[in-house]
């Protein structure tokens, strides 16, 4: 059942305008992350949902009531918040931090009840800080704390459980820790809503991911329909890699390069590369702004890996497969909207002798050939010389062979 | 420790806070007597006794047959008695108005004297007295008007002082330094266009229980009481607000509305205590500090322990200002600033991260 809904949420600090036309479900026993750069108003998405912040235009919804709708006791009795490194240089015990969270049960001129205790004694128990109970706040480590102030708000007795950053701070080991407690506690049936910069913990544990920028959400789903390359160049303006790890399972984010905002130079570069002699060639191409396209390359090849990364178009073929005619063709189709030809030294077999002869090919039509490199190593020839004879007649042709991309820029 | 024990103790806090307070109120009644017999005319713990218990209904039956020294008995009846119930009042007020605004403040060094909300009282006090202004025919307009003046001194130190919303402690000294030098020379104006009334403002400005009447314990008295019932009521709340104002408002707390509350109840309780004794200082300071150590940072029983300390601390510092020049007499402000100000150095040379309340 759909516990929380944001429905067309904007809100402005003054002028400034923060969301824009937010959406979000949350069931319960669903854990949602929030992603977004610094400013992308995850913050202010926690603090609208909580009653806190008022939308200027939308609502919030718990269950079937709108949040303005609501005072601040009737929120705090629904929502729980885990809030960014509360303040803590005060000599409260954990127990008392944590009997605060029945705050919104209690009147004003109400005591605490047997109940008040009990519940405050399953929230110590759930979050593993029973045995703190009498020591004081201040002593405590980061992730006792951050467990802590998860007791407070699940004393609360909340459907909805906010968290803005609950492992920032926090080293591998208490951030692992705190996430599983986070886990198991939606899996109790609560429903939450997780703001956080760790894409890997989110991709993990998460069932849902927003990811904000500008205020507005650029994409929801499922991990894997969220965090993409493409989605989070485009929001972080980041390359990176996205794998699935094999022991976890879950998608796992590696931040490569930021996005260099060179000038497009408006010129198409064609690799010929293969098992990794490309990378350091492709990455340099694409960083001083040339349209690269590459192929053909096997789809398991390191260097096709990379252009995947990069974003760069590439001729593909299926893993260990020989190039077939129909590769060739669209190989060759590449290399004549290219306006240069650049080939990397690069071991040659059977398997992929043809690219060295679409070069050739070219090369007759007068596209120009250059040579990246003179590392071709001891051993590069596996077809009995015929690779040595189409690189032989690439030369007369006029390729030349150049040490550095500068180099081939001053041609 | 036994993990189920360590939170049954907390169900027993109640018990042991009350037990507390009892205790300290008790100190405080002792206090009392004792500086009953302190003074120009030192008069034996006994015919204090003799001599207020012969005035009390019903037990002054009791004692009727019990001789006594006539002058001793108007002495410790009319004279100090007065003086010693004042002195109770306004150490109570001093105290728990200081306990309010540290934790308001978030701020260990706030206290009704130093953030300037005594001179602000004090201020007004004297441009009440120089007119001789009264709310009924008899009834005094002082309180109420110190009290007017109190309240607009903490908004203006604070909205100086403050960095989104909290007043660090350097810019809260700081702003409330400076509004204090300013609101003391417009009192020190006032003395002089006082003209024949100089005396006595100067005196009462000096901090002093002096001319205490039992018309002035009745004016502070219930000022002191509404406060402090405020302040029981907010006080969960105001724990809360230690955390963190926008942390508050996610546990309900209605924050914006319960500083307000909690501020007037503290300027109220600073007011009543300014107009009738003028500017004791420090007072808000030490106190809630040493009971801080004692009872721990809840306000539900930090805010009427140091009330409770706070009477016996000037109870005690207003017999030695009775004794320490005599027979002349010094004014009590004098005494808990002697004691008071080294405190505070101490505060302001712990490092920053000490600040612990």
């Amino acid at each position: 059942m759909v516990y929380l809904r944001v429905v067309g949420v904007t809100f402005a600090y003054q002028s400034i305008e923060a969301l824009r036309d937010v959406e979000l479900e949350v069931d319960e026993g669903e854990l949602v992350g929030v992603v977004g750069p610094n400013g992308a108003g995850k913050t202010t998405l926690l603090k609208t949902v909580a009653g806190v912040l008022k939308p200027k235009v939308g609502a919030v919804y718990i269950g079937e009531r709108e949040v303005a709708e609501m005072s601040p006791r009737e929120v705090a009795k629904k929502v729980g918040v885990v809030p960014q490194e509360p303040t803590t240089y005060f000599g409260f015990t954990v127990f008392d931090v944590v009997m605060m969270g029945r705050n919104p049960h209690l009147g004003r001129l109400s005591l605490e009840s047997q109940r008040d205790y009990e519940v405050v004694r399953k929230a110590l128990e759930a979050t593993n800080t029973l045995h703190l109970a009498n020591r004081r706040i201040t002593e405590l480590s980061g992730g006792e704390r951050q467990r802590v102030f998860i007791a407070r708000a699940l004393a609360q007795e909340p459907k909805v459980l906010l968290l803005d950053e609950p492992v920032a701070n926090l080293d591998i080991a208490y951030q692992l820790e705190t996430m599983q407690l986070l886990r198991k506690l939606v899996d109790g049936g609560i429903a939450a809503l997780a703001v956080s910069h760790d894409l890997n913990l989110v991709s993990r544990f998460c069932d849902k991911v927003v990811m904000l920028k500008d205020g507005r959400v650029v994409a929801a789903g499922s991990s894997g329909e969220v965090l993409t390359v493409e989605n989070i160049r485009r929001v972080f303006g980041v390359d990176v890699a996205v794998r699935r790890h094999p022991t976890t399972n879950a998608l796992y984010v590696i931040p490569l390069k930021p996005v260099k905002r060179f000038r497009k130079v408006g010129k198409r570069v064609h690799v010929v590369c293969g098992g990794g002699s490309g990378e350091p060639v492709l990455h340099e191409l694409v960083e001083r702004g040339y349209d690269v396209s590459a192929g053909v390359l096997n789809v398991l090849d390191t260097d096709y890996q990379v252009c995947q990364d990069l974003g760069i178009e590439v001729v593909s073929e299926a893993p260990f497969s020989p190039i077939s005619e129909e590769a060739v063709k669209r190989n060759l189709e590449a290399m004549a909207s290219a306006d240069i030809l650049v080939l990397v030294p690069t071991p040659f077999g059977q398997g992929n002798l043809k690219n060295l002869q679409a070069l050739v090919e070219t090369a007759e039509r007068g596209k120009p050939v250059v040579i990246l490199g003179n590392r071709w190593g001891e051993r590069w020839d596996f077809t009995g010389g015929r690779a040595t004879e189409l690189l032989r007649k690439l030369k007369s042709l006029g390729a030349r062979t150049v040490s550095s991309v500068d180099e081939l820029e001053s041609l | 420790m036994n993990r189920p024990q360590a939170i049954d103790e907390y169900r027993a806090r109640y018990a042991r806070w009350l037990a507390t307070l009892f205790a300290l109120f008790s100190a405080s009644v002792v206090v009392a007597v004792v500086s009953l017999g302190v003074g120009s005319t030192s008069i034996s713990f006994e015919s204090v006794a003799i001599a207020v218990a012969r005035r009390t209904p019903i037990i002054s039956e009791l004692v009727k047959s019990i001789e006594v020294s006539g002058v001793e008995e108007v002495i410790v009846v009319e004279y100090r008695l007065p003086r010693v119930v004042l002195g109770w009042f306004v150490g109570a007020s001093l105290a728990a108005a200081g306990a309010l605004f540290q934790g308001i403040f978030r701020n260990p060094m706030a206290d009704p004297y130093v953030i300037g909300v005594s001179a602000g009282a004090g201020l007004g006090a004297a441009v009440s007295i120089l007119l001789g202004l009264s709310l009924a025919p008899g009834v005094s307009a002082t309180p109420v008007i110190a009290f007017a003046f109190a309240l607009a001194t903490v908004y203006v130190v604070y909205n100086i002082a403050r960095v989104g919303s909290t007043a660090p402690p350097t810019t809260l000294l700081l702003s409330g330094i400076a509004v204090s030098i300013f609101l003391s020379s417009l009192i020190m104006f006032l003395e002089v266009v006082a003209g024949e009334r100089l005396h006595a403002i100067v005196f009462w400005l000096m901090g002093g229980l002096w001319a205490a009447s039992w018309s002035d314990v009745y004016a502070t008295a219930p000022l002191f009481l509404a406060g402090l019932l405020v302040s029981m009521l907010y006080a969960r709340d105001l724990n809360i607000m230690l955390f963190g104002e926008e942390s508050a408002s996610y546990l309900g707390v209605e924050v914006e509305h319960v500083r307000r509350v909690l501020v007037a109840a503290a300027s109220l309780m600073t007011a009543a205590a300014v107009s009738v004794s003028g500017l004791i200082g420090f007072v808000g300071l030490i106190v809630p500090h040493l009971t801080r150590l004692a009872v721990g940072p809840d306000h539900r029983v930090l805010v009427p322990a140091s009330a409770l300390v706070g009477a016996s601390l000037v109870m005690s510092c207003d017999a030695v200002a009775r004794v320490a020049y005599a027979p002349g007499e010094l004014p009590v402000g004098l005494i808990t600033a002697l004691a008071g100000a080294p405190f505070f150095i101490y505060l302001l040379k712990r490092k920053k991260g000490e600040y612990a309340l």
